[in-house]
């Protein structure tokens, strides 16, 4: 579908050198936002939580791929026009910076592009559209600043809202956030606190509804309570709070998504309680504080609506870092510590949390982890290549160089072979048991190693090399000729990494291990599936929800979502566009970006905001349409119409709208079978990675806006001199 | 078997001006500058059609870095656009717009050029008299104890580069960034001979231009930074960080092999012999105390090693770009061979630190006199910011200018058709001697004088991209703009409200008439007074310096242009 539309905007004259023909021809139809407008339609299904995903096939090659994000779409297009590259490059910019926001970001285009085509139709002067859009987006960001809650107050709330069914609020309030733990992370923690081998990895997501049939026994609404508790007991007063996190299990598996129940079923898991009291120091720490221990749980979960997997995984290494930020003083949250690594050919429901390191070695490299058993390794960290021919970035190889051979026969070996065994030598004479190295590794020093029992990984990303220099005291070398006892580190452990329920990993040619290290910062996202296709979808989300995170704490607030804030700058365009016009000559002037438009923007600006409004309408309904809340367009939109007018009959319509959303979801239609519920999911935004792409949108439009030529350089200009279609262009 | 080929005859192209290629050419490049010129003009997309990058642009520096015209006549106005943009950075598209207006006024009139190039010249000289005097009513001067003027003269910069796409803070912020920049680099004690430091651009793309910044020193992004031990660097007793700056590569590869093969026997390794000289410097960099080194290419890890062992802090490949500010503000002199390491080459900084900075990091070197700074520069995407970055370094290089000639000329037109109005006045009370001396009849002269006008008057029209009108005042000579669709006839002082660089209102009647389209009676001026105020709070200023330059350069090249009566191109 994708490049059809992209055909189809080929098809569109393109021209270059033309500034006058453009504008007398062209002017009204732009052709830059035309292209805009059709590339960007490729999109209308990405928008919101729901999305469809799309198979772009390519013809010529009958290659096809599976996507779900604007970037992959727009990476999957062919963009050979002016435009198409810029907004290809502006959907890059805005995912390399913020991870989030792409989808808005292209819908918007698409949406504007086309709303400043018809503001062109009326014969709108391209400065007025400039100026008004630019001032009008500026008014609204500022306006939505009251729907901003800061992160604090919204996990405040949330853990709140978490308990509201319950008597026990303050106990309750913590465990419902507690019981955000993965199980996996639990015993991880405790193998590397107290290392209890006996421990038997539990997969959490087994008790997804459909498959934990003899957990939802233990954890009904009405034996949870009763039969967990005694379990628990020996864990002396403390443990109370354990038992009133089953008790929020029970009450949340009525909730009105099935989302929230998975992850309050983790803890009630019978297996896992019998572990629980050797959790209970760590635990402890947390119960004197109320609401604020996991908060952040909550914060992703209402941040990442709509995928529970990556949601879970998400609550899973918040809750560790958030654990050992704590005993450390060090940051919240920090993405540089999560890696991830994808297995393809388990299901998604495997996908967990490893703290340290899991990648996946051949099967041979996999033999060498029984020799080390449980021993802690010394460990070499490499910054570059582990080949003969590498030499660091900026050496230059000299190639006017003869060796002679003076006593010929004392060589026997090859150089590669000399170079093989002295490697070997420099490795087994420093007892280095585990190779990092950054780039590739030779082939043959690979099997020398294991013949050796060191194990050697290679295409180790940086920050996995930082994580593991922290805390072994390893110093990475780009040389092994440079190796020194000092640049070593000590204490790695390496195994085979199980899947939670110790299903062996039949995983075809490659096999997970864990590399880990006591204290190591880092945290693998083991993300499973059994589609090929998917996983690349799979990882993507999951970096898009990690990344939400981060930007709300980077922040410290976040908007309000679910379209409350599209609708505040809907209303609060309506009230721009009945001010009534300042007079030209006062000074309204300075606040327009060149003086004397003042007058001109005065006359067009009803229009020009309609036009700005537009992109926030059709966002809205689209939203709407993609998560089925209205049946059609038509429908969306007299649903916001309908809360505009209440919002402007209300007198203050950020007040009507914080009230809306307090009450419920915003745009939610009344067939919901959940209305009757207390609580609501809340979902929020992120500030500036939404304030961003509305900004980079905008701005990419009023850029292809005022284009009236492209000018074509180089020898491309030769061939276009030639061609049939030279009559578009004019030639310098 | 060599065969020769006879030499083609040079190809003779007379009176090249009347031909139709030419004039259709030159009008369509008219048109190309016409439409970038100004806060409104029109942007242009510069690319090679095949999906390489494109540059969005209005500006001439990059316009004129990528227009490769064919035809002889245009490539004398291309240069002479290109060497005033390369010496004075601003006022490019004024240039190139008043040179083409010049050919085609002039062009038109049935007045040999050999007198039309006489008086324009005279004219010329009547306006370089009037902008240089103390009378001149279209200049302010430029007062470096305050900051207002020069706030307007780099915001004016700024407004007119809309395709950096900034908005009304975000010039704020950067005007005030680029000002900070510029100041750092003035030195704090002016000795006879005082050189400006210099501000280097460090990139940081994506980000929004809001979270761009000025920092003293300079930063050199150092990617590998963070798999490094932390190092305290060593210090002197002055709590100084001695420092050496190396030109050379330290990479430890054969620099000289260039040809010849060099034949060794086995068992030598070159490259241990060549890193043992390095580990060698190395030691003496140590022995001498130094605590940072710096090096223009590659450092071999190995060195690398070596130095942080013994607390001696290691960047490598800091570009040739930098080497010369390094070497301003550590005091220090490149070493650009192992055997050129003196003790007196060394120089020292006040501290180093690491900066992190939208995910990529940095060695931030302090110096202990700024006059070295970077201006960390962000915008939103790649195309924006290389326009953001060229708006950025002619600012810079205005700046710079006006402070060795403190002066600035009001912009948004109004110069222009201050200037026009000036010589109207100026002509009409012409002595006859001058005609005489010129070879030509008054009416001659009123016909170019007339062109002339209309060519600068026409400039600032070109300000105007909405099809709106433009007026001119009898009183000040200022130019003042119209929206599009009021009839003509309306009272003008209801619908302008401020001159176009800002320093007049509407409120009394100043008697407008259009700029365009009045043929016929000529208009008896009074000589064009003073504004009342002299410095309003945003007024539009141009650099003096090169504005003075681009109206030199514009009536000279038009006059070449005039005068070339054949083009002779070697075909071979």
């Amino acid at each position: 579908m994708g490049l059809e539309q992209e055909e189809r905007s080929d098809m569109h004259h393109r021209s270059c050198l033309l500034p006058m023909a453009f504008k007398d021809v062209n002017a009204r139809r732009h052709i830059g936002l035309q292209q805009l407008s059709s590339l960007a339609g490729a999109g209308r299904t990405l928008l919101g939580p729901i999305k469809s995903c799309k198979f772009i096939v390519d013809e010529s090659t009958n290659q096809s791929t599976l996507i779900c994000s604007a970037v992959r779409l727009i990476e999957s297009l062919d963009l050979s026009s002016a435009a198409g590259q810029i907004l290809n490059e502006t959907i890059q910019a805005q995912n390399k910076e913020f991870k989030t926001g792409m989808s808005t970001l292209l819908f918007l285009v698409g949406a504007w592009s086309d709303a400043v085509l018809e503001c062109l139709q009326q014969n709108v002067p391209v400065s007025a559209i400039v100026s008004v859009m630019s001032e009008g987006l500026n008014s609204c960001c500022e306006k939505v600043r009251c729907l901003q809650m800061s992160v604090h107050d919204v996990n405040k709330e949330l853990c709140s809202s978490r308990v509201r069914p319950h008597a026990f609020k303050s106990k309750t309030c913590q465990i419902g956030c507690d019981s955000l733990l993965n199980p996996q992370i639990f015993l991880d923690f405790q193998k590397e606190i107290s290392a209890p081998e006996e421990i038997f990895p539990i997969n959490s997501c087994s008790h997804q509804d459909e498959d934990c049939n003899f957990d939802k026994h233990l954890v009904s609404p009405l034996v949870g309570f009763g039969s967990i508790a005694p379990r628990v007991k020996p864990a002396g007063d403390k443990s109370m709070s354990l038992i009133a996190g089953s008790g929020v299990i029970t009450s949340s598996c009525n909730k009105k998504k099935l989302t929230h129940s998975r992850y309050f079923s983790t803890l009630g898991k019978s297996h896992f309680s019998s572990q629980q009291r050797d959790f209970q120091g760590y635990l402890s720490g947390q119960s004197a504080e109320p609401c604020e221990c996991y908060g952040l749980g909550h914060l992703a979960m209402a941040l990442s609506y709509g995928n529970q997997t990556s949601m879970k995984l998400l609550q899973s290494i918040v809750a560790y870092q958030q654990e050992r930020a704590e005993r450390r003083g060090s940051s919240q949250f920090n993405i540089a510590e999560v890696v991830t690594c994808c297995l393809l050919g388990l299901p998604e429901s495997y996908s967990c949390v490893s703290p340290g390191f899991v990648t996946l070695v051949s099967p041979e490299q996999a033999t060498v982890i029984k020799y080390f058993e449980d021993k802690p390794l010394r460990i070499l960290l490499m910054d570059g290549d582990l080949t003969e021919q590498y030499r660091h970035l900026g050496f230059s190889r000299p190639c006017n160089v003869r060796t002679i051979l003076e006593h010929p026969g004392l060589q026997e070996d090859r150089a590669g072979d000399l170079w093989l065994r002295n490697m070997l030598g420099i490795l087994k004479s420093f007892e280095v048991n585990l190779v990092l190295v950054k780039g590739n590794v030779c082939e043959n020093l690979l099997e020398g190693c294991i013949a050796n029992s060191i194990l050697v990984i290679g295409s180790v990303a940086r920050d996995v090399l930082c994580a593991f220099r922290e805390v072994t005291g390893a110093q990475p070398v780009t040389y092994l000729t440079q190796l020194k006892a000092s640049c070593l580190g000590s204490g790695a452990q390496v195994e085979l990494w199980k899947a939670s329920d110790g299903r062996a990993m039949d995983l075809g040619e490659l096999v997970p291990v864990r590399v880990k290290v006591q204290g190591i910062s880092l945290l693998t996202a083991v993300l499973t599936s059994t589609v090929a296709s998917k996983m690349q979808l799979i990882e993507d989300q999951f970096w898009t929800f990690v990344y939400r995170l981060h930007h709300a704490l980077n922040d410290g607030k976040v908007f309000l979502g679910g379209g409350a804030v599209e609708l505040l700058c809907l209303s609060h365009i309506q009230m721009l566009g009945d001010e009534p016009l300042q007079p030209p000559n006062k000074n309204a002037v300075r606040d327009f970006h060149n003086p004397w438009l003042a007058a001109s923007v005065s006359e067009y600006k009803s229009v020009v905001l309609q036009a700005l409004a537009r992109g926030w309408k059709q966002y809205l309904s689209v939203l709407m349409c993609n998560t089925a809340k209205a049946a059609s367009e038509l429908e969306a939109c007299t649903s916001i119409e309908h809360h505009l007018q209440k919002a402007a009959d209300c007198g203050s319509p950020s007040a009507y709208i914080l009230k809306e959303f307090r009450r419920g979801d915003l745009f939610s239609s009344g067939s919901s079978p959940f209305t009757d519920h207390t609580e609501v999911l809340k979902v929020y935004d992120n500030v500036t990675a939404k304030t961003e792409a509305w900004r980079r949108a905008l701005d990419l439009v009023l850029l292809v806006l005022q284009t009236d030529a492209e000018i074509i350089t180089g020898p491309k200009r030769n061939q276009l001199l030639n061609s049939h279609g030279s009559s578009e262009f004019m030639f310098l | 078997m060599a065969r020769l080929e006879a030499k083609k005859p040079p190809l003779f192209i007379g009176e090249p001006l009347t031909k139709d290629t030419v004039s259709q050419s030159l009008s369509l490049l008219s048109g190309i500058f016409k439409s970038c010129y100004g806060p409104a003009g029109r942007l242009k997309q510069l690319h090679n059609g095949g999906g390489g990058c494109v540059c969005t642009t209005s500006q001439s520096s990059a316009l004129f870095s990528c227009l490769s015209v064919s035809h002889p006549v245009l490539r004398v106005l291309t240069a002479s656009v290109q060497n005033h943009i390369s010496r004075f950075s601003d006022c490019g598209l004024f240039t190139a717009i008043l040179c083409c207006n010049l050919i085609e006024h002039f062009k038109s009139l049935n007045v040999a050029s050999c007198t039309v190039i006489k008086i324009s010249n005279h004219i010329l000289s009547l306006c370089m008299d009037y902008l240089k005097s103390e009378a001149c009513a279209c200049r302010v001067a430029v007062d470096f104890s305050s900051i207002e003027t020069l706030l307007c003269l780099v915001r004016s910069i700024l407004k007119s580069k809309p395709a950096c796409m900034l908005n009304k803070p975000e010039v704020d912020h950067l005007t005030a960034l680029i000002l900070k920049a510029f100041m750092f680099t003035v030195p704090c004690h002016v000795e006879t001979n005082a050189v400006l430091g210099k501000c280097v651009i460090v990139p940081v793309k994506g980000r929004r231009v809001v979270d761009s910044t000025v920092l003293p020193g300079l930063l050199i992004e150092a990617p590998e930074i963070q798999l490094a031990k932390p190092i305290t660097v060593k210090r002197t007793c002055s709590d100084m960080i001695k420092t050496a700056l190396f030109c050379m590569s330290m990479s430890g590869d054969l620099c000289n092999s260039e040809g010849g093969v060099i034949t060794v026997p086995q068992g030598i390794c070159l490259e241990m012999s060549e890193l043992n000289q390095l580990l060698n410097i190395g030691k003496q960099l140590v022995d001498a105390e130094v605590g940072l080194v710096v090096c223009q290419k590659v450092i071999h890890p190995s060195l690398k090693q070596y130095l942080q062992e013994n607390q001696v802090m290691a960047v490598d490949r800091a570009g040739l770009s930098l080497m010369e500010p390094l070497s301003r503000m550590t005091g220090s002199n490149p070493i650009a061979s192992i055997h050129s390491l003196s003790p007196s080459c060394y120089g020292s900084l006040k501290d180093v630190r690491i900066e992190n900075f939208a995910s990529k990091h940095f060695v931030h070197l302090i110096p202990n006199d700024p006059v070295v700074c970077s201006l960390i520069l962000c915008n939103r995407n790649e195309t924006a910011w290389d326009e953001l970055k060229r708006a950025c370094e002619t600012a810079e290089h205005v700046l710079q200018l006006t402070i060795k000639e403190p002066l600035a000329l009001l912009g948004g037109g109004c110069t222009e058709t201050h200037l026009a109005s000036y010589i109207r006045h100026k002509t009409c009370n012409l002595s006859t001697s001058s005609f005489k001396d010129m070879d030509c009849s008054r009416t001659q002269y009123q016909l170019v004088a007339d062109g002339f006008c209309r060519s600068l008057e026409s400039v600032a029209c070109s300000l105007s991209h909405d099809g709106g009108e433009t007026l001119t005042d009898m009183v000040y000579g200022h130019c003042w703009f119209v929206p599009s669709g009021f009839p003509s006839v309306s009272n003008w002082s209801d619908l302008v409200s401020k001159c176009g660089c800002g320093i007049n209102g509407s409120a009394e009647n100043l008697n407008w008439r259009l700029l365009q389209g009045q043929f016929g009676s000529p208009i008896i001026l009074g000589c064009p007074i003073d504004p009342p105020v002299k410095v309003a709070d945003f007024l539009a200023l141009d650099c003096f310096a090169a504005k003075c330059s681009g109206l030199q350069v514009a009536v000279e090249t038009a006059n070449l242009i005039l005068d070339l009566s054949c083009v002779i191109v070697d075909q071979n």
